[in-house]
């Protein structure tokens, strides 16, 4: 039966190609438009390491200045200090932990014909390699005892591997970064998680870094501070020492637990932290202590962007009007064939058939108009990556969810468009039509 | 075979309230070809509609081969409408984009034949109406008396027990509809029922059995009475 | 009397459609009037002046990596020899420039140990800081040469004098003239002093979406730092050239630096609007399609009611109707639709305004957007059905006698 109403639906299609056309075109702007933004946003809220989002937790303690909030309502820093990041993980009471931070400096030329190399670091401990599980080319991360020694151990990007050993393994290899020699002990393979959720202070979107070493050598090496660095009280004294010790916000602090619910324990750890800390004289403000898991994080840090949620509620009402158009398209057409609903009334079809029939005919206007829409998407998308630049990199590609998600809405609301004019034509008394026509 | 007991159907609006059937009383028997004359407004046509399932009474009682008809839903009247009534309309009411073969099958589609059962049916019935060798023309490739014996094919495939003709010749030339009508009293003798409304004396009496409705009420009236007369006499009450 | 339900449902199903019509073009006009409010509010903020003279400037970065790179030196000697290349107008070390994103940001206050400070960003320049960025002073002095100084990585102490742009001096001494609050002191790090030398007509802070964006404070000191940057000035047209020169001038000394983002002023520009940009090209682009679908979808209406109505308009025209009559009705059918629609449509227009202010924090529409889209979506609409109507007006008078 299905088929048959296939067919009538082609042939009624066919016979109308400018109303068709207008339909289709409206269902697939729309779409196009819907699709283009939701997959932007969607991309934006994705989880970036969903098989341990519930597990991982961005920590958050309030050394902030006693008068005021490091911003309203009340809410304590999104970083951390030096002092934390190197207490707290030492302190090992989670089952990992990982302070972290970045800086930069130049990698030497090993050889004549290469060109120095200015490397984005990520400083951090051990943990983080199992923690954030970043996929591995050659070799793996450093160890615990590496941090405690503060040997001269790097990690390497992919691109950075590619860079300065032309993507051979280097593991075992030195590679001379501002004038230190480190050994190699890993290469990561791609690893470009979006959002960059464990740090988000100068971007939700950044790229990760090139290389990576431990968060230890940042005192033992005087490294540069890059990223955001954000200090309330005046740093007492003009050394490297007194900058590492000073209330500044320059770090991030992630913990691991095996089950959610040691954060409850976690907490009492992290009272009991800053009352000692109180004890010293840090920590002037009411203790105000948060755990956030990664995508109550993202939530909190509002990783997607106003500009895109407002691109997204404005096509979202585009679709609308295609749709209304839609539904005046369909009504007008419906309305001119109630001489055919009446003769398929009175020879037998129930309403239930007749809007089965019909809603065939709508249903293939969606599907059309959806394969449209979701070639508009892909125009759409790249052109949201041709207009942003970078920042959008991995955040305009079509999955196979949004695919389906596409399909589905662009069938849904032109089954949905279609509604109204089907139940219009369909109940219709069929006596009135046949008399005259 | 059909039988409608004090039927009474009613139009309102908010200011008028016409009574198009009222106390209607008729019984048809199987094998039955009767012709219904009356004058226009007389409540013919309601009539048909209500005897072919396709408008509902408000009073009285309506039984289709034994079972009323009251209280049915639309999915069980669609049914009844599709299995036991067979309908010609004064203008034909094929549909133009369809061609012959397919206008037939609009029905049968309906039915849930198999595809073989309605190709058989659909060559047979446009075989009857002497039209088997113009399956794959159209409808506005065909003249109107061509057009009706297609609407009638359409309405035979089904083998229906009932045929409900609103004026079949109203829109044809006397020519053409003599034809139709010899193929209405054809099929007729073979055993299926017709229910005719017509205004034409001449092809009321073709009808083995003529009614008249007179307010929305029957008269039953000889075969060969002058129905022309009886008309004259309602014009002059 | 069985016509009269037909009737009925005739005149209702008209009615939907025409709903059907309004109600798009109420969405329509909300979506339009708001998407050009946003694209306006950006352009808005795009057209500031960063206070520099972009066409004619460029900065780089470099970077020592070297224990043999002394900074001291190579600050000295580079820019001497970047102020002597030919086309040169002026050059400064940096360390940061307006739009770049990136800087340096502190708070000021008129009394020591205030707790209301005022948030400046500050450059690190010399004497030549003011001629290179291409401001003006309002009031008071430049630096001179002298008492420009160095500063390490962790230097806590600050110079004696700053410069200021008026809008900071205005914040710190609303009630001042810029002449008065020469020679103001202010103080920065809590009790730190620092006199006000000279007051600067106008430069933007890096950061474009800062709602400080006009506080600056130029400071006389030459960062140690291992990297930094330079700002060159240059003469009309030499810019693309010396870009190249500067670069090939400080790589040649070999000295174990690298060079890095070479980068024109204007070029800065448009990678920091890069956003606001692709915001208003998307918003301008579901604009035009939104009215090309709306006046489209009005062109179906029409063209289908017009075909329904053949009979009735032959009838009419048989009965005496001109060509214009037949026009006049569908424009006027059409005229009063789309007026209902934008009656709908200035509220629901507001509303979501309100609902964008609220979230987003977005400024309130002005009134003029209103009538503006009112007037430009009745044309868009008569357009419309100019097509069709022609059509309609065109159809025979003959029809009324022909059966369908």
């Amino acid at each position: 039966m299905i088929a048959y109403y296939g067919r009538l639906a082609l042939l009624s299609l066919k016979k109308n190609v400018l109303l068709t056309g207008l339909m289709i075109a409206a269902i697939g702007l729309g779409i196009g438009a819907a699709m283009t933004t939701i997959t932007v946003n969607y991309l934006m809220s994705a989880d970036p390491i969903p098989n341990k989002s519930e597990r991982l937790f961005a920590v958050q303690v309030d050394n902030w200045s006693p008068n005021e909030a490091y911003d309203e309502p009340n809410l304590p820093p999104d970083q951390v200090t030096w002092l934390e990041a190197t207490q707290l993980t030492e302190a090992k009471m989670a089952y990992r932990q990982a302070g972290m931070g970045t800086s930069y400096g130049v990698i030497e030329p090993k050889g004549q014909d290469q060109k120095p190399y200015l490397a984005s670091v990520r400083i951090t401990y051990a943990d983080f390699f199992p923690m954030f599980e970043p996929p591995f080319l050659y070799g793996s991360g450093w160890t615990a005892q590496a941090d405690e020694a503060r040997e001269l151990v790097i990690v390497l990007s992919k691109e950075a591997n590619n860079e300065i050993f032309g993507g051979a393994n280097s593991v075992g290899e030195t590679v001379t970064f501002s004038g230190n020699v480190f050994r190699v002990v890993g290469v990561l393979d791609e690893w470009e998680p979006k959002p960059k959720f464990f740090d988000l202070a100068t971007g939700a979107f950044n790229d990760m870094e090139d290389v990576y070493m431990p968060y230890t050598l940042k005192q033992a090496l005087e490294l540069d501070t890059s990223g955001n660095n954000n200090c309330w009280k005046p740093i007492a004294e003009e050394t490297f020492q007194a900058f590492l010790n000073s209330e500044c916000v320059n770090s991030q602090f992630w913990v691991e637990f095996e089950d959610p619910d040691d954060k409850h324990a976690y907490l009492d750890f992290l009272h009991n932290y800053v009352a000692e800390q109180k004890q010293l004289g840090r920590f002037p403000r009411e203790q105000n202590n948060r755990l956030h898991n990664v995508m109550e994080w993202l939530e909190y840090q509002e990783v997607v962007a106003d500009d895109a949620q407002m691109m997204m509620y404005m096509a979202l009402m585009f679709l609308i009007v295609c749709l209304l158009n839609t539904i005046a398209l369909l009504l007008a057409k419906f309305t001119g064939r109630f001489g055919e609903i009446a003769l398929r009334r009175a020879v037998g079809a129930s309403r239930r058939t007749l809007m089965l029939h019909y809603s065939v005919e709508a249903a293939i206007v969606g599907v059309l108009g959806g394969l449209v829409g979701l070639i508009l998407a892909w125009l759409g998308l790249q052109g949201i990556s041709a207009l942003y630049g970078d920042s959008t990199e991995g955040l305009t590609s079509l999955d196979g969810t949004m695919i389906a998600v596409g399909f589905a809405l662009a069938i849904v609301s032109s089954i949905l468009a279609a509604l109204y004019p089907t139940w219009r034509a369909c109940s219709i008394a069929p006596a009135g039509q046949l008399k005259t026509q | 075979m059909l039988k409608m007991t004090s039927v009474r159907k009613t139009f309102r609006t908010d200011t008028i309230e016409t009574h198009a059937l009222r106390n209607f009383d008729l019984q048809v028997e199987e094998g039955d070809f009767v012709a219904v004359t009356g004058p226009s407004g007389s409540g013919k046509t309601t009539f048909l509609n209500v005897a072919g399932l396709l408008e509902t009474f408000d009073e009285g009682d309506y039984q289709l081969d034994g079972k009323s008809v009251q209280g049915m839903n639309d999915r069980q009247l669609a049914q009844l409408r599709n299995e036991k009534i067979g309908f010609i309309f004064q203008s034909f009411n094929l549909l133009p984009d369809l061609n012959l073969f397919d206008n037939v099958d609009v029905p049968l589609r309906y039915r849930g034949f198999n595809s073989a059962e309605r190709k058989q049916r659909i060559e047979q019935a446009l075989e009857t109406v002497g039209l088997a060798n113009r399956m794959g023309h159209y409808p506005a490739q065909l003249s109107g008396g061509q057009q009706q014996r297609v609407a009638i094919a359409r309405a035979l495939a089904g083998s229906p027990r009932f045929l409900l003709a609103d004026e079949p010749t109203g829109n044809l030339d006397s020519n053409m509809a003599s034809g139709v009508l010899d193929l209405l009293s054809e099929i007729n003798a073979q055993g299926t029922t017709i229910i005719m409304v017509t205004h034409d004396p001449s092809l009321a009496q073709r009808a083995q059995r003529n009614i008249f409705v007179r307010d929305g009420q029957v008269t039953e009236v000889q075969t060969g009475t002058n129905i022309q007369e009886l008309l004259q006499q309602t014009a002059q009450v | 009397m069985n016509q009269i339900g037909p009737i009925f449902r005739a005149l209702l199903r008209n009615k939907v459609g025409a709903l059907l019509l309004a109600l798009q073009i109420a969405l329509t006009m909300t979506i339009i009037v708001n998407a050009i409010h946003m694209i306006e509010n950006r352009s808005s903020m795009m057209a500031r002046e960063s206070g520099m003279d972009e066409a004619n400037q460029f900065h780089l970065m470099y970077v020592g990596y070297k224990d043999s790179f002394n900074e001291r030196v190579a600050v000295e000697t580079d820019l001497l020899e970047i102020r002597k290349l030919n086309g040169v107008v002026d050059a400064t070390q940096i360390n940061s420039t307006p739009l770049s994103g990136g800087g340096w940001s502190m708070g000021l206050t008129t009394t020591p140990n205030s707790q209301d400070g005022t948030p400046v960003s500050l450059y690190f320049v010399d004497d030549h800081g003011l001629n290179t960025l291409g401001v003006e002073l309002v009031a008071g002095e430049n630096f001179s040469p002298t008492e420009v100084t160095y500063r390490l990585s962790n230097d806590k102490q600050w110079p004696q004098n700053i410069l200021l742009t008026e809008a900071a001096a205005k914040n710190l001494f609303p009630d001042l003239t810029p002449a008065e609050i020469i020679g103001q002191t202010v103080f920065i790090r809590d009790d730190e002093p620092m006199t006000i030398k000279g007051i600067i007509d106008h430069l933007q802070a890096p950061w474009v979406q800062w709602s400080n964006v006009n506080n600056v404070m130029l400071v006389p000191q030459r960062g140690l730092w291992n990297a930094n940057r330079y700002l060159v000035r240059t003469e009309p047209g030499e810019r693309d050239r010396l870009m190249r020169e500067v670069e090939e001038l400080l790589l040649a000394k070999r000295d174990g630096r690298l060079i890095r983002n070479v980068t024109a002023m204007d070029e800065q520009r448009d990678d920091a609007y890069q956003d606001f940009f692709a915001l208003q090209t998307v918003l301008w682009v579901i604009v035009t399609v939104l009215t090309l679908v709306t006046a489209l979808g009005i062109v179906g209406m029409v063209s289908f009611t017009v075909n329904q109505r053949r009979k009735q308009i032959g009838t009419r025209r048989a009965l005496g109707a001109t060509k214009g009559d037949i026009m006049r009705q569908f424009m006027l059918e059409n005229l009063l639709i789309t007026s209902s629609g934008l009656i709908i449509g200035v509220a629901s227009s507001i509303a979501l305004n309100i609902w964008l202010v609220d979230t987003f924090s977005l400024p309130r529409i002005g009134w003029h957007y209103l009538p503006i889209a009112m007037v430009v979506l009745v044309i868009v609409g008569q357009l419309a059905v100019l097509g069709p109507a022609r059509k309609a007006a065109n159809l025979s008078p003959a029809l009324a006698t022909r059966t369908t």
